[in-house]
C-alpha cells in the first residue's frame, strides 16, 4: 500500500513515515542534514580539523625559525657572515632551494621554511585528499549517497569544495601566526609580505591536493592513487633538487610545481604573478577530477586496471610471506626515497661541509661534535637525524597497515586456522623490523655510495653504521606501538603518531625551551646520536631495542588475551 | 566416552551488562548437521566466535573435539573450517592466491576436491578479489573451507548472496561433507536449506536457547493445523482439550490442535464431517512461533507447554 492511497482510505496519519525509496536518503543521514551537501560537510569537517592541526604546525615552525634568527643574529656584521657561509653551499640548496638575502629575517626564514614545508604541506595534502576522496569510496561510504540525488561529479565536487576549505584553514593559520610575529619587535616583517609569504608555503598543499583528487580518478583504490600521487612528487622534488644544483640547468624549475613556488621568491623578490601558475594548475586539476569522476564507474579507475592476473603464489606461504608481498608496493617506495636521499646526502657532504666551515657558529657546533676536520662527518650526522625520521615512519606505517589487517576482519582468516595470536602478531612485527632495518642499511649504503661518487674520503662502514644507528628508535617506536595495539586497538595509530609527534616537539624545542633531561628523555629521537661525527652508541641503542622488544611482547601477551576489535 | 565435536557448557557472553549469549548448554555428536536458527542479533554470530576463540567468554565454556576452544585454539582450529557470512579478503589476491595461501596457512589441502568446487561453484579463479561480485566472493570463502575437508564445518549464513544454483551447489556440498561424516553447525536464516540438510535444529532468542530437537520432534510438540468442511451444522470445536485458534468460515472450520488428537476426532467423526485437511506446520511456521512472541518479552514459548 503506498502512502496516497492509505491516504485516500483516511489514514493520514500513515502520511508521516513516508515511503523510503532509493531516491530518498534522508533517512540515512543524521537528522538535520542535507542529502546533497553531505559529502562536502563530511570532507570539509575532517579536512578543516587536519587542516587546523597543521596550519599550527607551519605557524609554529616559521614563527620559530624567524624568531630565533632575529634575536641570535642581532648585528649587521653577523648575518651577514652567516648569509656568506650558507648561500656557498650548493648541496643544502639542492635539498631546500636556494638562498636569497639571508642577511634578512624575511630572506633567512624563506630559506629555512619554503622548501621544507612546500614538501611537507604537498605530502600532508595528498595523503588527505587520497584517504578523505578515494579512502570513503573504497569502504563504500559514497555508494549511499550516490543512490541517492547525487550524482559522482556533484559528490566529487562537493568534496574538492571540502578540501579546499582544510587548504584554506591551512594557509589562514600560517598567515595568522605569521603575520603576528612579523609585528613582534625584533622580527618586523610587513603583514602584506607575510601573507604573500603563507601562501607560497601553502601552495603546494594546494596543487597537491588537487593533485591527490586526480590520483584518486585515475587509481583503482587508495593506494594505489596515494602511489600516484607520491610518485609525482617524488619526480617533481628530483626535478627541482637537479635545477637547483647544477648551473645551467636553472630553467628546468620551470618544468616542476615545486619550482615555481620556489619562484614566488616571498619576501626577498616577491612575484605574484608565478601564482596564476600554481592557481592554473590546481583548477585544471581540479576540472579533470570532476570531468573524470562521472566518466567512471563507482570503485573503477580511469587508467586500465587488470582485473585479472596469473597466480604468483611464491610468497603465499603464510602470514609472514603474505604480509612482505602486501607491503612490498610501499616499502619500495620507501626504500627508494630513504636511497636516493641516502645517496643525496654523500653527493652534497663535501661542499656542504665546506661552507660550515666558513661559518665561525657552525665551527663552534662542529668543536663539540668531532672537532676541526670532521666537518663532512658532522654534516652527515646532522643530516641523517632526517633519515631518522624516514625510517621512524616507516614504523608507524606497519602498525598502522597491521591494525588495518584486524579492523577489516582480514586477521580472521588466519586465526581461524591453525595459527596463534602471538605468531601472527610476531611474524607482522618480525617483518616490519625487518623493513625498518633494511631502511636504515639502504640509506648508509647509498649515503657511501653517494660520498663515494665525489671522492669524498668516508669509510663504508662508518656510513652503514649511521645508517643503521637510525633503526633503534624505529624498532623502539614498533613496540610502543605494539602496545598501543595490544591495548587499546581502536587508538593505536593515534597513539603512534602521537608518540612521533611528541617527539618532533621536544626535538623542536629542546635547547630553546627545554632543558630537563627527563622530558627530553620521553622523545624517541633524544637517545640518537649524530653518526657518523659521533660515533653511534650501540650500548643505549641496545636499550632502545630491548624497550621496543619488551613493549612488543607485552602487547603482543595483551592482544592474544582480550577479544578481536573491528573499526 | 566419545567426544563430542562441539561442547559448551554455560557459554555466556556479556557486553557491558546486557548478556548476548546467556548459559548456552550444546552438545555437537560427530556427524551431525545442527541447524542454528534465531532472529537478527539473536547471538548466533557471537556462539560461533566464542567458539572460535575469537573473542573470549565472560562465563562458561566450550571445546571443540575435546579441545578447548580458548586455550587449544590452534590444535582445534587444525580439524575445522570457518566460513562466515560475509568476509573482507585482500583485493590484491586473486581467487586462485587467496585459495592457494589460505589451504598453505590450513596445512592441508584436498586438491583435486578444491578443483571439483572451483568448477562446481563456477568460479573464475583468475580474477582478483577486487573485481569480484559479492557472491563470487561467497564462493571463494565458501570453497576455501570446503577445501579441507575438516571434521567440523562451522557455517554462518554461508549462502548469503548466492544464487538459487549455487544454493543448490552448496547443498550438494553439505551432503557430500555428511556422507564423509564431518559435523556441520549451520547457522542460517534460510528455513528450507535448514530443514533440507539438519538433523537437528536449534533455536536461539535474545541469547538464550529455546528450543533444540529433530524437526520430527518439534513438530511433535507444536499444533496441527486442522480445516474441515461439514456437510451440516458446525460443531463448537472450542471446548475440545488440546483445540486451539478457531475460526469458522460458513461451513469451514479452522483450527491449532496440541497433542493428541483423538478427542477432536471423535468429534468430527460425530457431526458429519465432508472434508478434512490437516498439515504438519512447516519450519517456518515453527520458527515463527518462536520468533513471534520475541516482541513481548517474556512471553511463554507456546510450543514448549508441556
Ligand atoms: N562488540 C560488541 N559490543 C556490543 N554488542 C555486541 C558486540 N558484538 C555483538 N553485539 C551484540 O550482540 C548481539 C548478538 O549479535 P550476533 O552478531 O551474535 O547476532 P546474530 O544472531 O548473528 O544476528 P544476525 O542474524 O543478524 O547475524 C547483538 O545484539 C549485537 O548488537
Ligand atoms: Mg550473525
Amino acid at each position: 500500500m503506498t502512502t496516497d492511497s492509505a491516504s485516500q482510505l483516511g489514514a493520514p496519519e500513515l502520511r508521516r513515515p513516508s515511503v523510503v525509496g532509493p531516491g530518498d536518503i534522508t533517512s540515512l543521514v543524521p537528522a538535520g542534514g542535507n542529502p546533497t551537501r553531505i559529502v562536502r560537510r563530511q570532507t570539509a569537517r575532517k579536512a578543516l580539523r587536519s587542516g587546523a592541526l597543521w596550519g599550527l604546525v607551519f605557524g609554529l615552525y616559521v614563527a620559530l625559525q624567524a624568531s630565533t634568527y632575529a634575536s641570535q643574529y642581532k648585528t649587521p656584521a653577523s648575518r651577514l657572515a652567516l648569509a656568506r657561509s650558507l648561500s656557498s653551499s650548493s648541496g643544502l640548496n639542492a635539498l631546500v632551494g636556494p638562498a636569497h638575502d639571508l642577511q634578512t629575517v624575511g630572506g633567512f626564514t624563506t630559506w629555512k621554511c619554503l622548501g621544507i614545508l612546500t614538501v611537507l604541506g604537498a605530502v600532508w595534502a595528498l595523503m588527505l585528499s587520497t584517504k578523505l576522496m578515494r579512502g570513503e569510496e573504497d569502504a563504500g561510504r559514497w555508494e549511499l549517497f550516490l543512490a541517492g540525488q547525487t550524482t559522482p561529479r556533484r559528490a566529487v565536487a562537493q568534496a574538492l569544495s571540502g578540501l579546499g576549505a582544510g587548504v584554506v584553514v591551512l594557509f589562514g593559520l600560517t598567515a595568522l601566526v605569521t603575520v603576528a610575529i612579523g609585528r613582534t619587535h625584533p622580527v618586523h616583517l610587513s603583514s602584506s609580505s607575510a601573507v604573500f609569504f603563507a601562501l607560497a608555503v601553502t601552495s603546494g598543499a594546494a596543487m597537491f591536493m588537487a593533485g591527490g583528487a586526480l590520483c584518486s580518478q585515475l587509481a583503482a583504490s587508495r593506494r594505489q592513487a596515494t602511489a600516484y600521487a607520491g610518485t609525482a612528487l617524488g619526480l617533481f622534488f628530483a626535478l627541482r633538487m637537479v635545477a637547483d644544483s647544477t648551473a645551467g640547468l636553472n630553467w628546468l624549475l620551470w618544468a616542476t610545481p615545486l619550482g615555481w613556488v620556489e619562484q614566488l621568491q616571498p619576501f626577498t623578490n616577491p612575484r605574484p604573478a608565478v601564482l596564476i601558475l600554481i592557481f592554473g594548475l590546481s583548477a585544471t586539476m581540479a576540472g579533470l577530477t570532476v570531468t573524470l569522476a562521472g566518466a567512471r564507474d563507482l570503485g573503477g579507475s580511469t587508467l586500465p586496471d587488470r582485473s585479472s592476473a596469473k597466480a604468483r603464489t611464491s610468497l603465499l606461504t603464510g602470514n609472514v610471506g603474505l604480509t612482505a608481498r602486501l607491503i612490498r608496493p610501499t616499502m619500495l617506495g620507501w626504500w627508494a626515497a630513504v636511497a636516493a636521499f641516502g645517496f643525496l646526502l654523500g653527493m652534497v657532504a663535501k661542499q656542504a661541509a665546506r661552507s660550515l666551515e666558513a661559518s665561525s657558529s657552525a665551527q663552534k657546533i662542529l668543536l663539540r661534535l668531532g672537532g676541526r676536520g670532521a666537518e663532512v662527518k658532522a654534516y652527515l650526522g646532522i643530516s641523517f637525524l632526517i633519515i631518522a625520521v624516514f625510517v621512524v615512519l616507516i614504523s608507524a606505517g606497519q602498525i598502522t597497515a597491521g591494525r588495518r589487517e584486524e579492523a577489516t576482519g582480514r586477521l580472521e582468516h588466519f586465526l581461524v586456522r591453525p595459527v596463534s595470536r602471538v605468531r601472527w602478531m610476531a611474524g607482522r612485527l618480525g617483518v616490519a623490523a625487518a623493513a625498518v632495518a633494511l631502511g636504515g642499511a639502504l640509506a648508509g649504503t647509498f649515503a657511501w655510495l653517494g660520498a663515494a661518487s665525489q671522492h669524498t674520503s668516508v669509510s663504508f662502514s662508518s656510513l652503514l653504521g649511521a645508517g643503521l644507528n637510525t633503526v633503534p628508535a624505529a624498532v623502539c617506536l614498533l613496540g610502543i606501538g605494539a602496545l598501543a595495539w595490544g591495548l587499546a586497538p581502536r587508538v593505536a595509530s593515534y597513539a603512534v603518531y602521537g608518540v612521533l609527534a611528541w617527539a618532533f616537539l621536544i626535538e623542536l624545542l629542546a635547547g630553546i625551551a627545554i632543558s630537563n633531561h627527563w622530558l627530553l628523555d620521553t622523545s624517541i629521537f633524544h637517545q640518537f646520536t649524530a653518526a657518523p661525527v659521533q660515533a653511534p652508541n650501540w650500548s643505549s641503542g641496545g636499550a632502545m631495542i630491548a624497550t621496543g622488544v619488551v613493549a612488543a611482547a607485552l602487547g603482543t601477551v595483551a592482544f592474544a588475551h582480550r577479544d578481536l576489535a573491528g573499526e | 566416552m566419545t567426544k563430542a565435536a562441539i561442547r559448551t557448557e554455560g557459554l555466556t557472553k556479556r557486553y557491558g551488562s546486557a548478556a548476548v549469549l546467556n548459559d548456552l548448554n550444546l552438545e555437537v555428536p560427530v556427524g551431525e548437521v545442527l541447524g542454528y536458527l534465531g532472529p537478527n542479533g539473536a547471538g548466533k554470530t557471537t556462539t560461533i566466535r566464542l567458539l572460535l576463540g575469537l573473542i573470549h567468554p565472560s562465563a562458561g565454556s566450550s571445546t571443540i573435539f575435546g579441545l578447548d576452544s580458548q586455550r587449544q585454539a590452534v590444535e582445534a582450529h587444525r580439524r575445522l573450517a570457518y566460513v562466515p557470512g560475509e568476509a573482507n579478503l585482500w583485493p590484491s589476491l586473486t581467487g586462485a592466491e587467496t585459495l592457494h595461501l589460505l589451504g598453505q596457512v590450513q596445512g592441508q589441502v584436498d586438491v583435486p576436491y578444491r578443483d571439483e568446487l572451483i568448477e562446481r561453484f563456477d568460479l573464475d579463479p583468475n580474477k582478483k578479489v577486487r573485481a569480484y561480485s559479492k557472491g563470487n566472493r561467497q564462493k571463494l570463502i565458501l570453497i576455501a573451507g570446503l577445501m579441507s575437508r575438516p571434521d567440523l564445518l562451522l557455517l554462518d549464513e554461508p549462502t548469503s548472496g548466492l544464487d538459487p544454483l549455487m544454493e543448490q551447489a552448496f547443498r550438494h556440498s553439505v551432503f557430500e561433507a555428511k556422507e564423509r561424516g564431518q559435523t556441520v553447525f549451520l547457522s542460517s536464516h534460510i528455513l528450507s536449506e535448514v530443514e533440507a540438510l539438519c538433523d537437528r535444529v536449534g533455536i536461539l532468542r535474545n541469547g538464550v536457547l529455546v528450543d533444540m530437537g529433530t524437526l520430527a520432534e518439534m513438530r511433535h510438540l507444536s499444533s496441527l493445523s486442522i480445516e474441515a468442511t461439514f456437510d451440516g451444522s458446525v460443531p463448537d470445536l472450542a471446548r475440545v482439550p488440546g483445540v486451539s485458534a478457531v475460526t469458522v468460515d460458513g461451513r469451514v472450520v479452522r483450527c491449532q490442535v496440541l497433542g493428541a488428537v483423538e478427542p477432536l476426532l471423535k468429534v468430527l467423526a460425530n457431526s458429519g464431517v465432508h472434508e478434512l485437511l490437516s498439515r504438519e506446520p512447516s519450519l517456518e511456521e515453527l520458527f515463527l512461533a518462536h520468533y513471534g512472541s520475541g516482541d513481548h518479552g517474556s512471553e511463554a514459548v507456546p510450543t514448549r507447554d508441556d
